[in-house]
């Protein structure tokens, strides 16, 4: 076949594409399905939201979708008297150090792994993906809470921080990926002008992680945040220290007999926010970490 | 020397994540596999038994039911989600207007907390004042109202709550596998006469298989492992029809009052269903290895 006959075949292949949906009716069904899909999606997200402004009583009856009367208060009394401005604060202050413990542990650990010759490095490499696999559920948090009773943690958020933290074997082989697209003839010409290691992983690695860093830390960020059972084991006893998640499930058993329905709606919707808000922002990143994990 | 000098540096910038990996994640596993063989309460005498957790576990009527229903919220989260977040990624791999727009919408389930949501869900399937059923309600598509949260139809509640959080995720695994596949074969499937349902079952799945077995090995795992949304949702019940192995574990270690079964931790005892639940997924993951491998010779 001669180049200009092929280039004509591909131009029919291309031209006969572009109707590959079929015309009319198989194209409008093809759009239901699509925008049916989002609003499955979404739905439950939108009346949480609508129900986060609507009284208790109103959510009782149920039998509305938007709010007769917008009780915006819902917000101010969920934060002060649900406490949620506590559980707000406990949040963050695990999500944040468990995130940054995360990247520079793990991005040590690449550093390393990448670009450094030392004894037992395939053992490491193994014992960190079998971290991923196995699994044997709650049972580990009970050692895990003695240990910390015998450093004396476990009546900080640090010990749910250090346990968080502990679990960056995704971490490691997301950024171990980053790491080997990074030239190595830079950290090397940096290495024979005399530099230190540690220099050399400062002030050249990290800076040119940055993208792989800005991902991975929007992952551990989004696992620290959302986690549920770590921080509600550690954290039973001690009311002052929980989290989002663990307070707004610790609603449906309220102190009053009654179910608060608004403020489990409106605690929702704020437990929601700040990731919804990142997303927003930056949803590409997030869905640039899930794809990324394929290829790792 | 010199050679271990030179490979000093390493071990050190590795030493921080091995300790906490050491200490935080293979400790306890080793401190269970002690336990599994004692009979120990979490205060008191603990009292070596030697197999007797494991005669306990064959004979465990509750850990038979709740492997069981593990594999049947597994089984049903997989069912629905793998084809459904195929189907989801062929149709979005396509350039057309709004398709950035629906890929954020459909993914937007993952990023939040899974334990949220299933407060957010208790309150959206309640059976008496629960939107879903006033919605189907006016609807017409039911006449009564359905106790989604009851015995009967519980589980089904919780896998679909389950499939709501995990398509975006899969659906957007799949489209990055689907990026790797070059447009030409499927050009020159269309001059050969092939329509879309041929070239989807001679060309996408088999150029997808790759990241197909790697993706299915990873949903498997994650939905044998997922109890948390189910402890918030029903904490097992009603009378143990969502239980799943994993949250069998966690009552053994930390007993939830309200649900019935003894308040008394039952550290020995817990360590040996742990065990075994991760043998279990163990053995699940390498016969699916295994399949996939024969399958690979077939293609």
């Amino acid at each position: 076949m001669t180049v200009k006959a092929y280039e004509l075949r591909r131009q029919v292949a291309r031209s006969t594409s572009k109707h590959r949906w079929g015309p009319g009716l198989g194209k409008l069904a093809l759009w239901a399905f699509l925008i049916g899909m989002a609003a499955a999606l979404l739905f439950p997200i939108v009346i949480a939201f609508l129900g986060s402004f609507k009284s208790n009583a109103e959510l009782t009856a149920g039998a509305t979708f938007l709010p007769s009367e917008w009780h915006f208060s819902n917000y101010g009394e969920v934060w002060e008297q649900a406490h949620f401005s506590t559980y707000t604060w406990n949040s963050a202050f695990i999500s944040v150090f468990s995130t940054i413990g995360t990247l520079l542990i793990a991005s040590l650990a690449a550093y390393a792994v990448d670009r450094m010759d030392f004894l037992g490095k395939k053992t490491y490499v193994i014992l960190q993906s079998a971290t991923m696999f196995i699994s044997i559920g709650a049972v580990v948090l009970r050692p895990q809470f003695e240990l910390m009773v015998n450093l004396g943690l476990h009546t900080s958020l640090w010990s749910v921080i250090l346990i968080l933290i502990s679990g960056h074997a995704s971490t490691f082989f997301i950024l171990l990926s980053f790491m080997k697209g990074i030239p190595k003839d830079l950290d090397e010409s940096a290495m024979i002008d005399g530099c230190s290691r540690l220099w050399t992983y400062s002030r050249i690695i990290l800076p040119l992680l940055a993208p792989g860093l800005g991902v991975a830390g929007l992952f551990a960020f989004r696992h620290a945040w959302n986690e549920y059972i770590l921080p509600l084991v550690f954290t039973m006893s001690q009311p002052n220290l929980q989290v989002l998640t663990v307070g707004l499930a610790g609603l449906r058993y309220g102190i009053s007999s009654a179910a608060q329905t608004h403020y489990m709606m409106a605690g929702a919707c704020l437990s929601i926010l700040p990731l919804l808000l990142a997303y927003v922002l930056a949803n590409k990143s997030f869905m640039q970490m899930t794809a990324g994990s394929v290829k790792g | 020397m010199h050679q271990i000098k030179r490979k000093l540096p390493g071990f050190w910038f590795t030493l921080p994540s091995l300790t906490l990996t050491v200490v935080l994640g293979v400790y306890p596993i080793l401190w269970a596999m002690r336990f599994m063989f004692f009979d120990y309460q979490g205060f008191g005498a603990e009292r070596f038994v030697g197999f007797a957790n494991f005669d306990r576990l064959f004979s465990d009527r509750e850990f038979g039911t709740s492997v069981a229903n593990t594999f049947v919220y597994a089984g049903g989260k997989l069912a629905l989600t793998l084809p459904l977040s195929l189907l989801l990624a062929v149709l979005l791999n396509r350039a057309f207007r709004g398709r950035n727009l629906l890929r954020a919408i459909y993914f937007l389930p993952t990023i939040i907390s899974a334990s949220v949501m299933s407060i957010v869900f208790f309150i959206l399937f309640n059976s008496y004042n629960g939107v879903i059923n006033q919605f189907l309600l006016k609807l017409g598509v039911i006449d009564d109202s359905i106790a989604w949260l009851g015995p009967d139809k519980a589980m089904l509640t919780a896998i679909l709550i389950a499939v709501w959080g995990a398509v975006g995720n899969y659906m957007l695994l799949f489209i990055a596998g689907l990026q790797g596949i070059p447009a030409d074969v499927y050009e020159s499937a269309s001059l050969d006469g092939a329509n879309g349902a041929q070239k989807f079952w001679f060309i996408t799945i088999p150029m997808l298989g790759p990241v197909l077995q790697m993706v299915m090995m990873l949903a498997i795992i994650n939905s044998l492992k997922g109890y948390e949304s189910i402890m918030v949702l029903t904490e097992g019940g009603p009378i143990g029809k969502t239980e799943v192995m994993f949250l069998y574990v966690y009552k053994l270690f930390f007993p939830i009052s309200t649900s019935g079964s003894s308040d008394v931790q039952q550290i020995g005892y817990g360590s040996a269903v742990g065990f075994a639940t991760a043998v279990i997924v163990g053995v699940v993951t390498l016969v699916y290895f295994a399949a996939s491998k024969r399958l690979n010779r077939l293609y």
